[in-house]
């Protein structure tokens, strides 16, 4: 009697620890994302070059040279919040920001986005579910053909629900995009998963990151073209690019680092 | 409720869409905000026709994060099932518990879809899963339909359109499945591995019930679970996603959920008996985790008798030291 009084207080131990450990692990992360949150905006003031310079250390050469190749090519910089989602925000404002004084590719542009929701809800997205996202993302291409200022289209991309639908938004194109063209994109997913899964667990959850797979896809579905700088440790002193998709003619410039992106102006 | 929320919250937008779409019963599942709180639903699901569940209508909470959709809402099952652990949150990818696999595109109907096709997969210790036996999971599906929520005062017998021969379940099942066969996949890769390493050591509990008692604890199991639940162990089990990555998978196999059933008969095993008639509580039970402190104290006790023998020894030949008048050789 005692000694299963025992192991039910012992099992009950165990379990709450476990929980515990388990609320623990999603607290700190909530701790960490809310430092990371409170010290970046999601989208920053652009700036200049040079505070890139300040990030890494005088006699870190490798970053030094690159930084140096860097500024042969651009001026300014736009910082995006580390959250996993920046290539999304950072592509969302990029684009927007170069339309504002383009209002015949924007023009063009709303009409592909009008559309969009139309194609993914024939592709089988519930559409009383994504609606809300597209109702957001057409809000803000809305709010560019009034011309309006930078600032406020900045305030609206540092408004933490406006912001995170367009990202929702754009991981939906994303998603739909490699779905619709998934015997293209089958060769390049690893790990014996279907687009279908790969879409679920690596594209339309918040906070995932992007790799190549998803610029393609994005810029395909929106037919926009990207350029990404890419800035590691890797030796040579200078800084690789590539243009999503191959051959086009970039307005958007992004500065990947290992596990980031932000924006690059000339 | 339209006057009380900010209508301009995108959860608030989006909640009351749900609840439109929802407002009218299915076969299959039901969910509705209650009257005074649009971020607490109830909800009740049919258990899956060709399963152990079958004929059984289970009634829940939903508690929706003032962020959904950004956040996934958590899932508490409120009727005895014997899949899942009443008033606990579910360990589903699709739930609170894993909130780095939701997908803001899914939503209220999506979660009940995936509990109905959750039910008939194994519950493998995961948080809020039990491992109940056929025969308990089929007595509880009868005994569901009495259920009524204090509540929603929702009855299970007319919570949900009466299943017709005509109507065509299979496309809801098929979505259901295909669902949770999706949601399943991350924990499966991490839980094949928990598995080897574990090593098998959860018993078989159809071997392990022998005939002459199954008809008895069979009624008995199904008056006790509830009261059970509340003052037993409620499941060591372990996240599947979580742990994967850090090392307590070895934790699983004891601290497993047994159901009254398996237990007892884990009792009978372990003593020998076979009478099976009395209730489990008067008996010593049987204790895995309580052998390790009484190992250790063993050990401590062994270290102290070597001690004390030391102890005494130094004593003695002090003593015959001091009387014998014996020198040391060096100075002092």
């Amino acid at each position: 009697m005692a000694e299963e009084q025992q192991e039910s207080s012992q099992g009950e131990m165990e379990g709450v620890n476990c929980l515990a450990y388990d609320e623990a692990i999603i607290a700190q992360q909530d701790r960490i994302q809310q430092e990371i949150a409170n010290s970046n905006p999601l989208v920053s003031d652009r700036q200049d070059l040079s505070v890139l310079q300040r990030e890494y250390a005088e006699d870190d050469t490798v970053y030094q040279l690159k930084i140096k190749d860097l500024y042969k090519k651009y001026s300014y910089i736009r910082k995006t919040r580390p959250d996993g989602n920046c290539f999304y925000r950072a592509f969302g404002f990029a684009h927007l920001e170069s339309l504002l004084d383009d209002s015949k590719e924007l023009q063009k542009f709303k009409a592909v986005a009008a559309k969009s929701k139309l194609d993914l809800v024939n592709e089988g997205f519930t559409e009383f579910t994504i609606e809300d996202f597209h109702n957001t993302f057409m809000d803000l291409i809305e709010l560019c053909e009034k011309q309006p200022s930078l600032q406020e289209l900045l305030n609206s991309f540092n408004d933490q629900n406006m912001s995170d639908y367009v990202v929702v938004y754009l991981r939906l194109l994303t998603s739909g995009y490699l779905q619709r063209e998934n015997v293209f994109f089958q060769h390049f997913i690893e790990g014996g998963r279907s687009v279908k899964e790969f879409c679920q667990q690596e594209v339309e959850p918040m906070s995932k990151e992007s790799d190549h797979i998803h610029i393609i896809a994005l810029a395909q579905a929106l037919n926009v073209s990207i350029l990404v700088e890419y800035m590691d440790r890797g030796e040579g002193g200078t800084v690789n690019h590539h243009v999503f998709p191959e051959g086009g003619d970039p307005r958007i410039f992004l500065l990947y680092r290992p596990g980031h992106y932000d924006i690059l102006y000339k | 409720m339209e006057n009380k929320y900010n209508l301009k919250s995108p959860a608030v937008k989006r909640l009351m869409k749900e609840a439109a779409e929802l407002r009218d019963p299915t076969e299959h599942y039901h969910a509705q905000p209650l009257e005074d709180n649009l971020f607490e639903w109830h909800f009740s699901v049919r258990g899956p026709p060709d399963s152990d569940f079958d004929g059984g209508v289970y009634h829940g909470r939903i508690v929706l994060p003032p962020e959904y959709p950004m956040k996934p809402p958590s899932i508490i099952l409120l009727t005895p099932n014997g899949r899942f652990e009443v008033g606990k949150k579910i360990c589903l990818s699709i739930s609170g518990h894993h909130p780095e696999t939701w997908q803001p595109s899914w939503s209220i109907r999506t979660a009940l879809i995936a509990i109905i096709g959750f039910m008939p997969t194994k519950g493998e210790g995961a948080i809020g899963s039990l491992d109940y036996t056929p025969e308990e999971r089929r007595a509880l599906a009868k005994k569901s339909q009495d259920f009524c929520c204090e509540t929603c005062g929702c009855s299970m017998r007319s919570a949900l359109l009466a299943l017709t021969p005509n109507s065509n379940p299979s496309a809801e099942d098929h979505k259901a499945k295909e669902l949770a066969q999706q949601i399943n996949f991350k924990a499966e890769s991490s839980l094949s591995r928990q598995a080897s390493e574990s090593g098998g050591a959860e018993s078989d509990p159809s071997v392990l019930t022998q005939g002459d008692t199954s008809t008895s604890a069979g009624q008995e199991a199904v008056e006790r679970p509830l009261a059970e639940q509340a003052e037993e162990s409620p499941a060591a089990g372990v996240d599947e996603h979580r742990t994967s990555s850090s090392s307590s998978s070895s934790s699983s196999s004891s601290g497993r959920p047994l159901s009254p059933r398996q237990r007892r008969s884990q009792q009978h095993r372990e003593q020998g008996q076979r009478d099976g008639r009395e209730p489990a509580a008067s008996r010593p039970a049987f204790v895995p985790a309580a052998r390790q402190p009484q190992d250790e104290s063993h050990a401590g006790s062994a270290v102290l008798i070597v001690v004390l023998t030391l102890a005494l020894a130094a004593l003695i030949f002090r003593r015959i030291y001091l009387a014998h008048e014996y020198k040391f050789d060096y100075d002092l």
